[in-house]
Order: structure tokens, then C-alpha cells, then sequence
């Protein structure tokens, strides 16, 4: 067979070498090209990564055994010979960018698979790559200034078996650098900067979140073919809201990610919530970033039980302090502890000309009762109130010195409201804190009473920086504006110091919470809003004229009225019995049980996008049902590949 | 009636004699119905007297058939419990029960601080937190054995525990409470406050030989709003009780309520409700069941998406004014005038965490409300008119019932769909029963233990009490002194918060089993034998749901405390045959065991899930294992699944013939005399059947 002349660019070389130029016949194989490539130039090095890429094609030879011939490879080929890994920016859902290699050269699916491996991210399948969106604004300095954290350096075969080290891939355990990286994978962020909350880019409509999904990388095509160069920029996101298996133990970086994904989807108003929600939220972001300061790790927390006993047990214990007493006598001598001290009460609803009248006051159990005097105290109180089943709210205004606490008592007749004012910010912060207590039934002795308290009061801190020097003060690392915990919707309604209270109150239902406890709380919640898990497509429905909107969620796809913004049809997907791609006019077409028949064009994304969506959330849901932990890889490209896959 | 009253007080003031004779001990005696129970008795009632003479004879005789074993069962437990404080000396921890965290943490902390008993108490408590929180395997300390120091610590630590459970005790309120049923009559039971409403419906099905379907409820109706609701499974029942005012007419009922599993057998009712009916009531069971999934069995409990416009009478007005409302997970809401439905646009109407959902009746003349589908959202203390009471008005029915089931699922989540799997299986185990054979539960008394007693004695009844299992039995075990006898009562009275979930890594217990174990005799010999290991217990926190033959099971939970076997049951796929021996060897088996103390179980090492281990092992070393069982088999797979849910259902009770599954729910030690009465009322059962 004829000899010819096949040249080839190497990038090792530099860009501004000229291409390598062979001599190859038609039945000479890929492997062979290679061969005589690297003896041409000379140098050594380990070239098991590298792989021929042909320019034209957008295709790359991986099959080293076929011949050029049956690639059909000219002498007008344009090859590349470069590594399949090449180095990219990886923007993590915390917001936070890493470089790391990825692989060129494979489906998307798998390179992402490789990423979450070298991250220790189960069930890589649940995310994917997408397109950034551009930055507009700030291009000039502030690229600079931003941290990347590098992960170049881990060498590839390291990262194909993973092995774990306290807890963390090897790889991370090689030196502080790298575990400071593994740290920031899965450790829970401190609450953004108001300001950076405020720039940050914020669909404004249900068309804007339907872009952000055009974006999406086709899985079952590598990243050269997608115009993918060595270090851009692509975005690590949750694409499948189908967290399988969520296993704390395990999934420490998984666990984290997702909950800052969730986190910016709700500051940045990606899902909608209500006003309730978001204190919620923002109540339970405060406790998250409170505790992961304290408890670096997550780690599963002890039963309630257990604590209660404990405590209990605690304070039977300082009773008994000094004292080498008998059973009876331990017995005897064990109450659970108290608070006594003035203060003013006001019932607004009676006499309310009286205004604030100073009593004795005294704590027991669940009890506040109050007496004339402090010598008084022994005899019958002028009342007993059970704050059990009440609800109690802050009503502080630091710098006017207020300090409220309103309760409304549940009584067969209704319920009864009772201010108790406070002198202090200290006297406040115990009662406060007994009253929350109380009102779910625990008593001071409880363990959480000491923690209520301090919280109690880092809330009253917060009041004092926000309002003293306003915005970005000299924070102490314990006082949280809370402008950083809420959507910046917010910070036009509320002042911070209208805003702390209200956080506060959503902040007593879980402030008892662990660390891990708190996170899967805000996920669940999150899951449980009625948008959770949509992806939006803008589309055209056959025969009709407008644009609508195609919303894919995990468990069924909606039709929305663009106009009104209105749910006008649901189908399940158990309901499906299969779709079609028309590839050449790119339209979906899906028949459902009970002969119903959709079928539209995509408008903001490519079709491949959204038939991609629906095969992978089939697919999601057949993850339960086969017990191996394998990914069945194939199934998926099945799935979502399209004629391509075929 | 007077002299039923009389000999009710009698009764009463013996009841107190004889604990106070008892008494001396350290402890305050377990609080036996007497003086302050009259005063709580009283709810629902006008006062004791007067509830006991509206009761109708054999009302009365049930029920003082159940104070007297009430009183029995109080007399042996203090007997014991004196026995205990009396000679402290015994090592506690004879129990192979171990107690999750606290077990473990004695040994440590003893030797961290040998010297002072007192400091080491307080070591010990304190430090259980950092082991109990370590969730990964527990390190096997073991190795050294307890040194005298570690034990008076432990003995201490045992003291103080058993303390905190009296002081429990001695708090627990106790109501007798008329049920109504649908043909008029009515049932007394009484109830204390650590029962769930699962229990006190376990005990009525044993009562009234129902079918035991999964629709039965406990509703509350409150005369003077005219509301009512069912209670949910898990809730306690004493708790609403005791906001009744004492006049009140308030009634508890015992009835058939279709709505409160609807949304388990047909969810597409309510998550799937804007279709049109048709297409709701052509669903296939597979999509049912895909729904349930979905919607229950996620990280998260969904709640149906409801809009609606409903009525909405206004604080303290008498007009009903229509508005646009959703529910979501958070809470009700309804959408301002003039503003879209966007969530950032929703005002929030309530939020459900401090109040409970009631059913409206007749309303339409009540309150000139626009239909009689009414409900009513309020904190349950409120009994009467008030501002407080938001009222609102469905259009028909159908959205009446979507809209309570929604926001009981808002309000209760996942223990709903607990509740249902519950109640679903004992309904199955109990219409199996009833095919079987139809003993007469009235001819049950004191040697037979009959359910009622159960359902009275408050240390008893919650032994077994669905939730607390797991927790409460450990920790007694691991803390109470010798007395055989007596563990069971304590165990009960421990556990205040409901069971640890089920999700608790793998059981520490033999651990501290071990270290601990040497000196003491096993109390309970019973788990030696059988083959659940009590450690069982402490993942599943569920006692295992009643073998088919739900008889036998029950017996034996009256005698025998300990639910251990059972929780070894769920983790242990095939329980051991030894359980199913229960004829007569067994008796002597246990009896012997009893008294020669033979050394505790040596840990056979804390793989997490090597319960079966445990068992053999300490089966073999004390008395050889009872003949092999035979028979059994058939219920175990029931039992299995039970277990593992977090509320199983509460022990039925009633006579019955074969002890196999009594046997292993029994695991707990009861007396020498308990054995054999247990063998009497087997001996009895198999003759009559």
C-alpha cells in the first residue's frame, strides 16, 4: 500500500510548533500512528494519556486498533495529538472554583463520574456541567482576586480507585493543602455578603430560569466535541433533583454541595417560597453556619433521649455536689432548677390602664408564677401560668432598651396575651430562653437551655452591629447580618433589625438541632415547596401559536401558561408509555396512557437538552428497584442519548 | 352505688397503705392510683365519684379487676425494688440488655475517676453523651474488668437512675376514661399519659372483639364548639384529655372512620385531585402505590398541593367571607386581593405546629355557615367560643376531606403513613386470629392476665407501649440493680422520650454487656434463653408487632417485662427456634436459670449486627437451651416486619393457647411464682383449646 504524508499538530510542543509530519499507509493503526509520532519528536515522557483528535470530524481515535483507512483518514486530516485530561474550572455549587483535570475525551456522563470521584460525590449521575452564565459587569479585577483551589496535581490513577483516609479520599490526605481543599468541599459556607447576594445574576421570570437550562452539557458527548477548551469555566450543579440515598455518613461533600445549591437556589429566588419559608430558612442557615463552627465535622447526632436523660442526670448531679447522701436524700434534694427574679408583667387586654406592674417572679418546671414580693414567694402565687403549648415572641428593641417577651397563653376560653418585661439584656436572654423551653414542655433542666441562651443573645448582638455601624461592621465572627440569610427581596422589605426578630422566632424550632439534622431539614424543606425539582423549557406545543412553558420535575412534566403562569396540564411519567425525538425538525413527541398525545418543539434549549431530561429521570427512577450499586451506565445512554447512541 | 363507691375508696386507701408500708425505701412509691389520681381521674367526669356511678356494673368490675392487678403488680415491684436498694451489693448489671449509650459509658468514666464514688457519678453521666454520639462502631474497650471502683460507680450511677425513674413514676397521670361506642354502650378503661391512642386501641379491640380494621379511631367530640376529631395513632391520649374543662360534655368516641387511611388506599384522591374522577377511580393499584411512594417514602413528606376558595369566618364576626386559599407544607395561606398566587405574594393564614384540626358539625345552623362542610383549626387547649378559632367552610365534602387529610399530612408527616402500616398490620394479624378460634376474652382475670391489666398499669402497659421499647428496656436493664421480678415495671417508667429511631447504628450493647456483666448474676434470665440478644434492642426500637396467633403472644407480655426477644426478632431474620419451646420444659428451664445466676453472656464480641451471636452464646452457657422448638415458624414472618417500623402496635393481650410467640416477647425475667403462673395459664390454654 502507498506511503503518504499525515501531519499532525502536537501540543506538547507548543502552539507555535509546526505539525509532526509522518509517513503512514492507509492500514497502518491508530496505535502505530502514535507509535512513530512519538519517536519523531524525541521526547520522553508518559504518553498514556494522549490520544489523537481530528479536527474536522470533532472526533477523537480512540480505537487504536482501527486502521486510518476504516477511520477514513486523508492527508488532509487535521489531527491533534494532545491528553485526553486536560485542566478545567470547575465552579462548585458553593460558589467557590476549582481546577481540577478532567477527561476530553469521554461521554460528559463520564467525565463527570470521574470528577465526583475525585471529589467523593455518590451518585455522579444526579449531576452535571453546564455553560456558566456569563458574568457581564465585573470583568475587570475581580477575576483576579478570585481563589481557585487547585487540584491539577492529583495524579489520575490515584483517583480511579479511591481509597479513603479519615474519612476523605487519599488523595486529599497528602498534604494541608489539599485537605484544606477537602474542607472547604465539605464543610457548609459562612452566609454570603449581603452585597454579594445582591449581584449576584437572579432570573427574574420563569423564561430566565428556562436559559440557565439551556445551558446544559449533552452527556452523551465528550467536551471537545462541545467546544470545550482546556481551562474554561463550567459550572458543577444537581442537575436531577433525585437525591438517591442520601447517607451522611458518606456523603459529607454530596451532602454539602447539595445544601449549597439549595441555599443560593432559594437567596437567589431560582424557587419560589413564601415569607414564612424564608425565615425558615434563613433560620436554619443561621444555625448551620453557627454549628459547623463548632462542630467541624458532621457528624450523626445522639438521640434525643439520650440528652434528656443526661441532663437530667446532670442536674441531679450538681444537686448532689459535696453532699454524700443516700438515695432518699438525692431524692429529696432533686428539682429541676429555677429562675426567680423581678419582673414587670402587663396583660393588654385587662385593666389596661394599669400599665407594668413589678411581681416576683418564679420559673418551675413549665410554670411561671409570681409573687408580691421575693419574701412573699413562699406562700400561694398571685397566679401560675403554664406555658405549655404557648407561643412566645420577641418583642426587642436594643437600642431603646426593650425587652419584651409576649405570650400567649392557650386557655379553654382562648388564649390569653402576657408581656413580661425584662430589664436587661441578660435577665431577657434566661427568661426568653426558660419560655421557649416551656412552652414545648421542657423544663431548664433541660440540655438545650444553656444553648437557647447563647443564641438568644448572639440575636441581640446582631441587633447591636447591624444598627450601631451599618453594613459590612465589624462583625464579630458570632453576629450574622441577617441581610445574608434571605433573598435580597427582603432586604428591601425589612431593616436587619426587623428582620432578626422574625428569623429568631423561626430560629427556636430548630435550634436543637445537629449540624447534619439542621442541613437535612433544609433540604427537606426545600423539597417539600411546590416548585421543587422543576426545570423549565420554554417550548412550542404543536398546533399551537404561543410559546408556553415545559416544566420537567422528577416524577412529571406540566404545561404552564407563559401568560398567566398557570399549571394548565400534568402528565406522569408512570403514565408514559414512550417518546420520540424527531431529529430532523427537533421535536418531542410523547404518547401517554389513555391515547394522549403531546408533542412540541424546544425554544430555549436544545431539544437533545430536554429529551435528555425526561430519559434521566427515568432513569433516576430505576435506581431503587436494582439493588446493585453499579451504575448501569448503558441504561442511561439508552435513555438519553438519542439517535446518537444507537 | 354507694357501696360501689365505698369499695372503690377502699380499695383505694389500701392501695395507699400498702404502699406506704412499703414506702420506706428511698423512693417514692410508685403512685398507684390513689389520692392524686382521684383528682386527675376526675377529667372527663365531674369528679371520680360520679364517674364511677355513671359506670355500669361490669364496667366497674373490669375496672377493678385492673386496679387489683394494678395493685399486684405495684406490691411485687416495690417488693423488689427494695430488695434492690437494700442489697446494692450485686453487681447491676446483670443484663445482657444492653443499654445503648449508657452502658457503654460506666466504664470509662469509672476509671477515669475511681476514687470518689461521687465524682464518679458524675462522670459517668456526663460522659454518656460522648460515646452515645460517636455513631461509628464503639471501640472494644473491654479488656479490663471492672475494678471495685467502676462498680460502686456503676452502682451509683444505677441508684440514680433508678431515682429518676421513680420521680417519672411518681408524675405519670392516669385517667379512667369512658369510651362510647356506636351501639351506645360504653367500655371504661384507664389510661395513663405515656399510652399512645394505638395503644388504648389495641386494648379496645381486645374489649370489644371488634375486627380490628384499620378505620377504628378514638374521636374526641367537644359538645360545646360541636367538633370533633379522631385522634392520630401516635398521639397521646391523655395529653387532649386533660384540656377538657370539668364540666364539660366532651365525649370520647370509639369508631369507624373511613377518612383517616383514605389517603393510604387512594392517594390519587388527594395528590392527583384536579383530575376528573373518572380517571381517579380508573387508577391502577401499581400508581397507588407509586404515589405513596413518592410522596411518603422520599427524604421528604409531600404534601398535597390544595387551592381552593373556602369560607372563612372572620375573628369574632358572624359572616363568612370567601378567599383564595393553598396549603402548603408550611402552612395554610391565601392569596391577597388584588395580588397573584406567586408564593412571594401568599399571606400566611395559620401555621400548624400549635394547632389541631377538627371536624365541624352542623354548622349551618350553629353559625349560619354557607354548608355543613365545616373545619376548625385550634390549639387544643381552647375549649370553648373564642376569637382564636379559625372556622372554615368547604363547598362540599369531597374538598372538605381533601382538605383536613392535607393538612394532617402537613401537620404529622411521616407518622401518619407510620400509623397506617401499623394499624394495617394488626389488622391482619387479628382477623387471622379470628378465623382461628374465638377465645372469651371476659373469662381473662388476674391469672390470666388479661389485656385490661395491661392497659391499666401504667409501668406495664408502656413496657410493651409501641414506641418507648427499645430505649427504656436498655436502660433499665443496664441500670437496675438484681431483683428479677421487677425490672419489667421500671423499664416502662424510664424511657421518657419515645423511642430512639430505628436508624441508630449498630448496637454498642455488647460492649458494655461485657465489661460490666462479670460480677453480676443476669437478672434476666429469660434472654439468655431466648434466642433474641437484647442487644438487640436497641436498633429496633419497635416491639415486634403480634405474631399471627396474637394470643399467645400476649400472655406472656404480662408476665415477662421485656420485649427484648422481640427486638432481637427484627434484626434476626429467623429467630431462633427456642422461642416456639415454651411447653413445659422450658418452665423449669427458666426456673433454674433463674436461680443459679449463671455468669452473664460473655459479649460474643460488638459486631453491630451479631445479635444471633449473642444469643447462642449465652444460651449455652447457662442451662442448656431449651428443647428445640418446633412449630413456630409459621408466625415468625409476621413478626419481622413489625419490628422494624418504628411504632409497632402495642402487645394485644388475651388468653390464649400456644406461648411461642409469648416466649419470645416475654424475654424479660419474671419470679420463680410467675413462671409457674405463666405455666398454669398455659397448661389452662392448651387444655381449652
Amino acid at each position: 500500500m502507498a506511503a503518504w504524508d499525515l501531519s499532525v499538530t502536537v501540543e506538547d510542543l507548543g502552539p507555535d510548533a509546526p505539525p509532526v509530519t509522518i509517513s503512514v499507509a492507509s492500514d497502518l493503526h491508530v496505535g502505530g500512528v502514535i507509535l512513530k509520532l512519538v519517536e519523531k519528536t524525541q521526547i520522553k515522557r508518559d504518553w498514556s494519556d494522549h490520544a489523537l483528535w481530528w479536527e474536522q470530524k470533532q472526533r477523537w481515535l480512540l480505537r487504536t486498533a482501527w486502521t486510518l483507512e476504516k477511520y477514513g483518514i486523508h492527508a488532509d486530516a487535521r489531527l491533534l495529538f494532545m491528553p485526553q485530561h486536560k485542566p478545567l474550572k470547575l465552579g462548585l455549587p458553593n460558589g467557590k472554583t476549582l481546577r481540577l483535570r478532567a477527561c476530553f475525551s469521554n461521554p460528559v456522563f463520564q467525565t463527570v463520574t470521574g470528577i465526583c470521584r475525585q471529589l467523593n460525590i455518590r451518585h455522579p449521575e444526579e449531576l452535571s456541567l453546564l455553560r456558566p452564565v456569563e458574568e457581564k459587569k465585573k470583568k475587570k479585577d475581580k477575576d483576579a482576586a478570585e481563589e481557585i483551589y487547585d487540584l491539577t496535581e492529583v495524579p489520575l490513577s490515584s483517583v480511579s480507585r479511591p481509597s479513603l483516609y479519615n474519612g476523605m479520599p487519599a488523595h486529599f490526605a497528602d498534604s494541608p493543602q489539599m485537605e484544606e481543599i477537602y474542607k472547604m468541599l465539605s464543610a457548609t459556607q459562612p452566609p454570603p455578603a449581603p452585597e454579594v447576594i445582591a449581584k449576584q445574576y437572579r432570573p427574574a421570570s420563569v423564561v430566565d430560569k428556562a436559559h440557565i437550562h439551556g445551558r446544559w452539557l449533552d452527556s452523551s458527548r465528550c467536551l471537545m466535541q462541545q467546544g470545550i477548551q482546556e481551562n474554561d469555566r463550567l459550572w458543577l450543579r444537581f442537575k436531577y433533583y433525585s437525591f438517591y440515598d442520601i447517607e451522611p455518613k458518606y456523603d459529607a461533600v454530596r451532602l454539602s454541595q447539595l445544601y449549597e445549591q439549595a441555599r443560593w437556589a432559594i437567596l437567589l429566588e431560582d424557587i419560589d417560597c413564601t415569607e414564612e419559608e424564608m425565615m425558615l430558612f434563613g433560620a436554619l442557615q443561621y444555625h448551620i453556619s453557627k454549628v459547623s463552627q463548632s462542630e467541624p465535622q458532621m457528624v450523626s447526632s445522639n438521640s434525643a433521649a439520650m440528652d434528656d436523660l443526661e441532663s437530667a442526670l446532670l442536674s441531679l448531679e450538681v444537686k448532689m455536689e459535696g453532699e454524700s447522701s443516700s438515695a432518699s436524700e438525692m431524692l429529696e434534694n432533686m428539682t429541676a432548677p429555677e429562675l426567680n427574679d423581678y419582673l414587670k408583667i402587663f396583660r393588654p387586654k385587662r385593666l389596661t390602664l394599669k400599665g407594668y406592674k413589678q411581681y416576683w417572679f418564679k420559673f418551675q418546671d413549665t410554670s411561671i408564677c409570681y409573687f408580691k414580693s421575693k419574701e412573699e414567694s413562699i406562700g400561694e402565687p398571685i397566679q401560675q401560668i403554664n406555658l405549655k403549648g404557648c407561643e412566645v415572641a420577641p418583642d426587642v428593641n436594643v437600642a431603646a432598651q426593650k425587652f419584651l417577651i409576649r405570650l400567649l397563653i392557650p386557655a379553654p376560653e382562648g388564649m390569653n396575651e402576657v408581656y413580661l418585661r425584662c430589664e436587661n439584656e441578660q435577665q431577657y436572654a434566661q427568661w426568653m430562653a426558660a419560655c421557649r423551653l416551656g412552652s414545648k414542655g421542657k423544663t431548664l433542666a433541660d440540655s438545650s437551655y444553656q444553648s437557647e441562651i447563647q443564641s438568644i443573645r448572639s440575636f441581640l448582638a446582631m441587633q447591636k452591629t447591624s444598627s450601631g455601624s451599618h453594613g459590612n461592621a465589624t462583625a464579630s465572627d458570632e453576629s450574622i447580618n441577617t441581610h445574608s440569610l434571605v433573598s435580597p427581596r427582603y432586604h428591601k422589605k425589612y431593616k436587619t433589625k426587623q428582620l432578626t426578630p422574625r428569623i429568631l422566632d423561626a430560629y427556636q424550632n430548630v435550634a436543637q438541632l445537629s449540624l447534619t439534622d439542621a442541613v437535612m431539614r433544609f433540604l427537606q424543606i426545600w423539597q417539600a415547596l411546590p416548585d421543587f425539582g422543576l426545570s423549565f423549557f420554554v417550548v412550542r406545543f404543536k398546533g399551537s401559536r404561543k410559546d408556553e412553558v415545559l416544566g420537567i420535575a422528577p416524577n412529571r412534566l406540566i404545561r404552564i401558561d407563559l401568560g398567566v403562569g398557570d399549571v394548565v396540564k400534568t402528565w406522569r411519567y408512570n403514565n408514559m408509555k414512550q417518546w420520540n425525538v424527531n431529529w430532523d425538525i427537533r421535536q418531542m413527541a410523547i404518547e401517554f396512557e389513555g391515547n394522549v398525545n403531546i408533542a412540541f418543539g424546544c425554544v430555549t434549549a436544545d431539544c437533545k437538552i430536554v429529551h435528555e431530561f425526561i430519559g434521566g429521570y427515568i432513569f433516576m427512577s430505576t435506581r431503587s428497584r436494582e439493588k446493585s450499586d453499579t451504575l448501569n451506565e448503558e441504561l442511561f445512554h439508552k435513555l438519553t442519548g438519542g439517535h446518537e447512541a444507537l | 352505688m354507694d357501696d360501689i363507691d365505698a369499695m372503690f375508696t377502699d380499695l383505694l386507701g389500701e392501695m395507699d397503705l400498702l404502699t406506704q408500708s412499703l414506702g420506706q425505701e428511698t423512693v417514692p412509691p410508685e403512685p398507684p392510683p390513689s389520692a392524686k389520681e382521684e383528682v386527675k381521674l376526675s377529667y372527663g367526669f365531674t369528679d371520680v365519684n360520679a364517674s364511677l356511678i355513671d359506670l355500669e356494673d361490669t364496667d366497674l368490675d373490669a375496672l377493678m379487676a385492673d386496679l387489683v392487678a394494678d395493685l399486684n403488680a405495684t406490691e411485687e415491684k416495690l417488693a423488689a425494688q427494695i430488695d434492690d436498694l437494700r442489697t446494692p451489693s450485686p453487681p447491676p448489671q446483670g443484663l445482657p440488655a444492653p443499654p445503648k449509650g449508657l452502658s457503654t459509658q460506666p466504664a470509662p468514666a469509672a476509671a477515669a475517676s475511681p476514687t470518689s464514688p461521687q465524682s464518679g457519678t458524675s462522670s459517668n453521666v456526663s460522659t454518656p453523651a460522648s460515646s452515645s454520639t460517636s455513631p461509628l462502631p464503639p471501640p472494644p474497650p473491654q479488656s479490663a474488668k471492672p475494678t471495685m471502683e467502676e462498680i460502686e460507680a456503676q452502682m451509683k450511677a444505677d441508684k440514680i437512675k433508678l431515682a429518676l425513674e421513680k420521680l417519672k413514676e411518681a408524675k405519670v397521670k392516669k385517667l379512667v376514661v369512658k369510651v362510647l361506642l356506636n351501639d351506645g354502650s360504653t367500655k371504661t378503661l384507664m389510661v395513663d399519659e405515656r399510652q399512645s391512642v394505638r395503644e388504648v386501641l389495641d386494648n379496645l379491640f381486645e374489649k370489644t372483639h371488634c375486627d380490628c380494621n384499620v378505620n377504628w379511631s378514638l374521636c374526641e367530640t367537644n359538645h360545646e364548639l360541636q367538633l370533633e376529631r379522631f385522634f392520630e395513632d401516635h398521639e397521646n391520649l391523655v395529653e387532649p384529655l386533660l384540656a377538657w374543662t370539668r364540666d364539660s360534655e366532651n365525649k370520647i368516641l370509639f369508631q369507624e372512620r373511613k377518612e383517616k387511611n383514605e389517603v393510604f388506599r387512594n392517594p390519587q384522591n388527594f395528590y392527583l385531585w384536579k383530575k376528573d374522577k373518572k380517571t381517579l377511580r380508573d387508577i391502577k393499584d401499581k400508581d397507588k402505590e407509586l404515589l405513596v411512594q413518592e410522596n411518603f417514602c422520599g427524604t421528604s413528606i409531600i404534601v398535597p398541593d390544595l387551592e381552593a376558595v373556602l369560607h372563612l369566618k372572620e375573628d369574632g364576626k358572624k359572616s363568612w367571607k370567601q378567599r383564595l386559599f393553598q396549603l402548603r407544607a408550611s402552612g395554610i395561606y391565601y392569596v391577597p386581593k388584588g395580588k397573584t398566587k406567586s408564593s412571594r405574594d401568599l399571606v400566611c393564614f395559620v401555621q400548624f405546629d400549635n394547632l389541631n384540626i377538627y371536624y365541624g358539625k352542623d354548622f349551618k345552623s350553629k353559625y349560619k355557615a354557607p354548608t355543613d362542610f365545616c373545619f376548625v383549626l385550634k390549639h387544643p387547649q381552647i375549649q370553648k367560643e373564642s376569637q382564636y378559632i379559625k372556622y372554615l367552610c368547604c363547598d362540599d365534602a369531597w374538598t372538605m376531606n381533601l382538605w383536613v387529610t392535607g393538612i394532617r399530612i402537613a401537620k404529622y408527616g411521616v407518622s401518619l403513613y407510620d400509623n397506617y402500616k401499623t394499624s394495617e398490620k394488626k389488622a391482619v394479624v387479628s382477623s387471622a386470629w379470628t378465623n382461628r378460634s374465638t377465645p372469651s376474652p371476659s373469662s381473662s382475670n388476674q391469672s390470666t392476665p388479661s389485656p385490661t391489666i395491661r392497659a391499666k398499669s401504667p409501668n406495664q402497659a408502656n413496657g410493651h407501649a409501641t414506641t418507648p421499647q427499645p430505649g427504656p428496656v436498655s436502660m433499665d436493664s443496664g441500670f437496675v440493680p438484681p431483683p428479677p421480678p421487677p425490672p419489667p415495671p421500671p423499664m416502662g417508667e424510664v424511657l421518657p422520650p419515645p423511642p430512639p429511631d430505628p436508624v441508630l447504628p449498630p448496637p454498642p450493647p455488647p460492649l458494655a454487656a461485657k465489661s460490666f456483666k462479670k460480677p453480676s448474676p443476669p437478672q434476666r434470665h429469660t434472654p439468655m434463653n431466648f434466642p433474641p440478644p437484647p442487644p438487640a434492642m436497641d436498633n429496633l426500637p419497635p416491639p415486634p408487632p403480634p405474631p399471627p396467633m396474637n394470643d399467645s403472644f400476649e400472655d406472656p407480655p404480662d408476665f415477662l417485662p421485656p420485649p427484648p426477644p422481640a427486638a432481637g426478632f427484627g434484626s434476626l431474620p429467623p429467630p431462633p427456634p427456642p422461642v416456639s419451646s415454651l411447653p413445659p420444659p422450658p418452665p423449669a428451664g427458666y426456673g433454674g436459670m433463674d436461680q443459679s445466676l449463671p455468669p452473664p453472656p460473655p459479649d460474643p464480641g460488638f459486631l453491630p449486627p451479631p445479635p444471633p451471636q449473642p444469643m447462642f452464646i449465652g444460651g449455652g452457657a447457662p442451662p442448656p437451651p431449651p428443647p428445640p422448638p418446633l412449630a413456630t415458624a409459621a408466625p415468625r414472618p409476621v413478626r419481622p416486619s413489625g419490628s422494624v417500623k418504628k411504632m409497632p402496635p402495642a402487645p394485644p393481650r388475651r388468653t390464649t393457647p400456644s406461648l411461642s410467640g409469648g416466649g419470645g416477647g416475654g424475654g424479660g425475667g419474671g419470679g420463680g411464682d410467675f413462671m409457674s403462673e405463666l405455666m398454669m395459664a398455659m397448661n389452662k390454654k392448651r387444655g381449652s383449646s
